[in-house]
């Protein structure tokens, strides 16, 4: 029987990952291991496998022990033009994971060692693939903290949190994970190892840390990190408040961020404050909630709290005292755990944006009206909780109910884009962004260039020369 | 295929990642289909027509059943229960790995995961009836004799009256393990009921922390009858208590293995600590473990048991040798993190586990065998 020369190469490409990643125990063709990297957070992937549908697979799955190993994966994947996806936790919302084009998927976990906690300086140092908690926990074992507790903190890695800029809930003392990184290791796609700058700042041209952060695995791949330590906080005081709207909780953020630092700081509308809150934390009461914590040193902090509370008192904000805010700390990742998250059947989407205080209730409102006139089923609440002295960013959520969520997976995915389109597009055009933390990925991949406009070349005069080959995760970043 | 249940908890898991960093075989392989959730997805997809095949089973039977996973789910799912449903389904479809269907035709053939025909521990002197019943497992009798050998030496010493089976049937909590809690698995436990009831035995001391958690859980929901049943650490715990054990007090810093079995589904935390701390040892906790030195009760509430890293078992050893390494040279990395070189654990599989690879400069001790050296 006559077989094809080219059949015979998938498993002339397999026995050379496997060499280059220190044997078969560290790559894999299984079906159903490569169908576990099929479905990430992201809604259409999870659509498709709840409705019995063939999961996007790739080809081969390789786990590289080092960057040297990646080094080589990406010289092979170069010479034979396979595309190369990149697979942390799988924990992304946006689709960045996900292996569209089949080829190599590079399961960074096996890459999970602590690399170095300088206590003089203040630093922790780890491998891409381990899972975030695991170097909390190890900066926590010093005394420390990195500072970064998004909800994924338990099932994302740090090249995950990396690639698409993620954020945790201390963002607006400490900041996001674009200020906490101070340096990394990153493999170029041609296999080339390059250190960005390991030092807090410098006038050494832009910034390449900068580049790579965010770039979802579209440029390189990122294998180790740099973080900041930060002492833990002498003191946490939790404070919670019901103001009568929107505007005057969104203008006494602004007012606290211009005198003070929170750690915390989650304003709520109306939707949102008597729904989950509700639900969660009992708070029956008409209007939008705020929950924040002001930390650090005890005596500072007592000062801080003293003008948080002068700021809502000059908005009209009620104050309910310091046990909501405990009980929502301690209760933070329960939202997040089956039984209270959104899941299927229910259709969902997280719409976040960030804008300067000229435009974010502006935005909060037009938002709200196009989904409400447009999908008049969907559900539409949003809070508000990583805030800066210019703006801050809302937390848009759409939820369609089982009974309006089309069975046929093409109307349902159809459905949902258009919600994301029509969403997405009025955030941009009254001065929000496309996206505040969540990342890019494939699900708002399409709308980057309406973004950007003419900037995006910036960005594809980096991908043609960084990946001439176009290996580096095809469809993501609009790239 | 599956169970309503285990349905039901595989549809919760498979979108949720909130445990994955507490896998302690999934943090020493990095591969996505150790993660409790990818394994949701397989038996979802499964639900959904996909075929079993050799690489879904093999995931199944890379899992330790440790119960991290479960006992830090903030809404009670239980991946346990739709792991071992899918590896009922794989010895239904004759898809079980080799390296597991190995030790399952052991189990069925010998009584024991290891093939092992007679007991390594003397038991010519001990009666096989009466009113207390030490029950060893398998791990003591078979892989970690001088374990049992110090438990029996203790009880001896403490003046004790106790019998021990010389030929002591499987429990049924390895097979259940290795094919769920099937009928052939009842009628192990049935067996072991009726060979406990026959010794005269009003209180089962044991042991082994998997057989105590399979007495006290399983055996109980299938009605089986059994006696007053009370792990051994907690048995000795009480010995010292009531001074009828005075040990030798040895000032030396020491760190503590919290097994699953017993931390998590026994909630068992404070009795090994007790008896190091008879013994004048100073427990330095290592990391995860640190809160159940200062509030037990309140870690217990917020989960720092769920946290206890697993360090293997006596299956997994049989299993995936190789695998089994590598989880207990995570155990002892954690130990190596804290100033403690003597790594203590108080239940047999967890010191066949550790003693796979004790790295330089580090003691692997049993409890018992540390506290029989010192009464």
């Amino acid at each position: 029987m006559e077989r094809k020369a080219l059949a015979f190469m998938p498993g002339m490409i397999l026995d050379e990952l496997a060499d280059a990643v220190g044997g078969y125990d560290h790559i894999s063709i299984e079906p159903s291991e490569r169908a576990t990297y099929g479905v990430d957070y992201f809604w259409i992937g999870r659509m498709w496998q709840d409705r019995g549908q063939v999961p996007p697979m790739p080809d081969w799955i390789v786990r590289p022990g080092s960057a040297a190993e990646v080094s080589k994966v990406l010289k092979i994947a170069n010479y034979y033009r396979i595309p190369v996806h990149i697979w942390g936790g799988g924990s992304g919302s946006q689709g960045g994971a996900l292996p569209m084009s089949g080829g190599i998927l590079m399961d960074m976990k096996r890459m999970s060692r602590l690399v170095a906690i300088d206590t003089e300086s203040r630093t922790i140092t780890a491998e891409a693939g381990m899972i975030f908690q695991q170097l909390e926990w190890y900066a926590n074992e010093k005394g420390f903290s990195c500072q970064h507790i998004p909800s994924c903190l338990t099932c994302g890695t740090i090249g995950g949190a990396l690639g698409h800029r993620g954020i945790g809930i201390t963002s607006t003392k400490y900041g996001k994970i674009d200020d906490l990184c101070l340096n990394m290791e990153v493999v170029l796609p041609n296999g080339d190892i390059i250190h960005t700058l390991p030092v807090p700042k410098h006038a050494a041209g832009p910034d390449l840390n900068q580049i790579f952060i965010g770039s979802e695995g579209t440029l390189g791949v990122i294998t180790q990190a740099t973080f900041k330590l930060f002492e833990q906080p002498e003191s946490r005081q939790f404070r919670a408040f019901c103001f009568p709207d929107m505007h005057s909780g969104y203008m006494a953020g602004r007012d606290i961020l211009q005198k003070v630092k929170p750690s915390i700081l989650r304003f709520y509308d109306e939707a949102e404050s008597s729904s989950i809150i509700q639900k969660i934390l009992g708070v029956a009461r008409p209007g939008c909630f705020m929950n924040l914590a002001v930390e650090g040193i005890a005596r500072i902090v007592d000062i801080e709290m003293e003008i948080v509370l002068e700021c809502v008192r000059r908005w009209g904000g009620e104050d309910l005292g310091s046990d909501y805010g405990e009980k929502w700390f301690a209760n933070r990742i329960t939202f997040f755990y089956p039984g209270h998250i959104m899941d299927i059947p229910q259709m969902f989407g997280t719409m976040d944006t960030v804008s300067t205080y000229a435009n974010i209730e502006k935005i909060y409102w037009a938002m709200k009206k196009v989904i409400g006139e447009k999908f008049p089923f969907a559900r539409y609440i949003s809070h508000s909780s990583h805030w800066y002295e210019w703006g801050c960013m809302n937390y848009t959520r759409f939820i369609v109910e089982p009974k309006d969520v089309p069975q046929d997976p093409e109307a349902a995915r159809r459905l949902h884009n258009e919600i994301w389109n029509a969403g997405v597009r009025v955030a941009m055009e009254n001065g929000g962004v496309i996206n505040d933390h969540h990342g890019i990925g494939l699900k708002l991949s399409r709308l980057m260039k309406e973004q950007y406009g003419p900037a995006m070349q910036v960005m594809e005069a980096l991908k043609r020369q960084l990946d001439p080959n176009g290996i580096m995760n095809p469809y993501k970043l609009g790239l | 295929m599956f169970s309503e249940k285990a349905q039901k908890h595989a549809d919760a898991c498979r979108f949720c990642y909130m445990c994955r960093h507490l896998c302690p075989v999934e943090l020493v392989t990095g591969k996505e289909s150790n993660t409790p959730r990818a394994k949701a997805l397989l038996v979802s997809m499964m639900e959904r027509g996909m075929p079993m095949d050799k690489g879904c089973a093999t995931a199944m039977y890379e899992c330790l059943l440790c119960g991290a996973c479960t006992a830090d789910c903030a809404t009670g799912f239980d991946p346990l229960i739709f792991i071992r449903e899918a590896r009922t389904q794989a010895a239904l479809e004759g898809l079980t790995p080799d390296f597991a269907q190995n030790v399952i035709d052991r189990i069925e053939a010998s009584g024991n995961p290891y093939g092992a025909r007679a007991c390594a521990v003397p038991l010519e002197d001990c009666p096989e009836s009466g009113e207390t019943l030490l029950w060893l497992g398998s791990a003591a009798r078979h892989a970690v004799p001088d374990v049992a050998a110090a438990l029996i030496s203790l009880m001896r010493k403490a003046g004790e009256s106790f019998a021990v089976l010389r030929e002591e049937p499987p429990s049924g909590s390895a097979l259940g393990d290795m094919i769920g809690y099937v009928e052939d698995v009842r009628q192990q436990a049935l067996s072991a009921a009726a060979a406990i009831a026959k010794s005269g035995a009003k209180r089962l001391v044991v042991l082994d922390s998997h057989d105590c958690a399979f007495f006290l859980h399983e055996c109980r929901e299938w009605g089986i009858d059994l006696p007053e049943t009370i792990t051994a650490t907690r048995f000795v715990a009480d010995l010292i208590a009531a001074r009828r054990l005075v040990p030798r007090q040895e000032a030396e810093i020491v760190s503590y293995h919290d097994d699953a079995r017993l931390a998590r589904d026994l909630q068992e935390v404070m009795p090994a600590r007790e008896i190091l701390a008879a013994m004048g040892a100073e427990v330095h906790e290592m990391f995860l473990n640190e809160r159940f030195s200062q509030h037990p009760e309140a870690s217990r509430a917020c989960g720092s048991a769920a946290r206890a890293r697993e360090c293997g078992s006596t299956l997994m050893g049989q299993m995936l040798p190789g695998l089994a390494r590598q989880l207990a040279a995570a155990r002892y990395a954690d130990l190596l993190r804290t100033d403690a070189r003597i790594l203590v654990s108080a239940d047999p599989q967890a010191a066949e586990a550790l003693r796979l690879c004790v790295p330089e400069g580090v003691q692997c001790r049993d409890l018992f065998v540390m506290l029989n050296d010192r009464v």
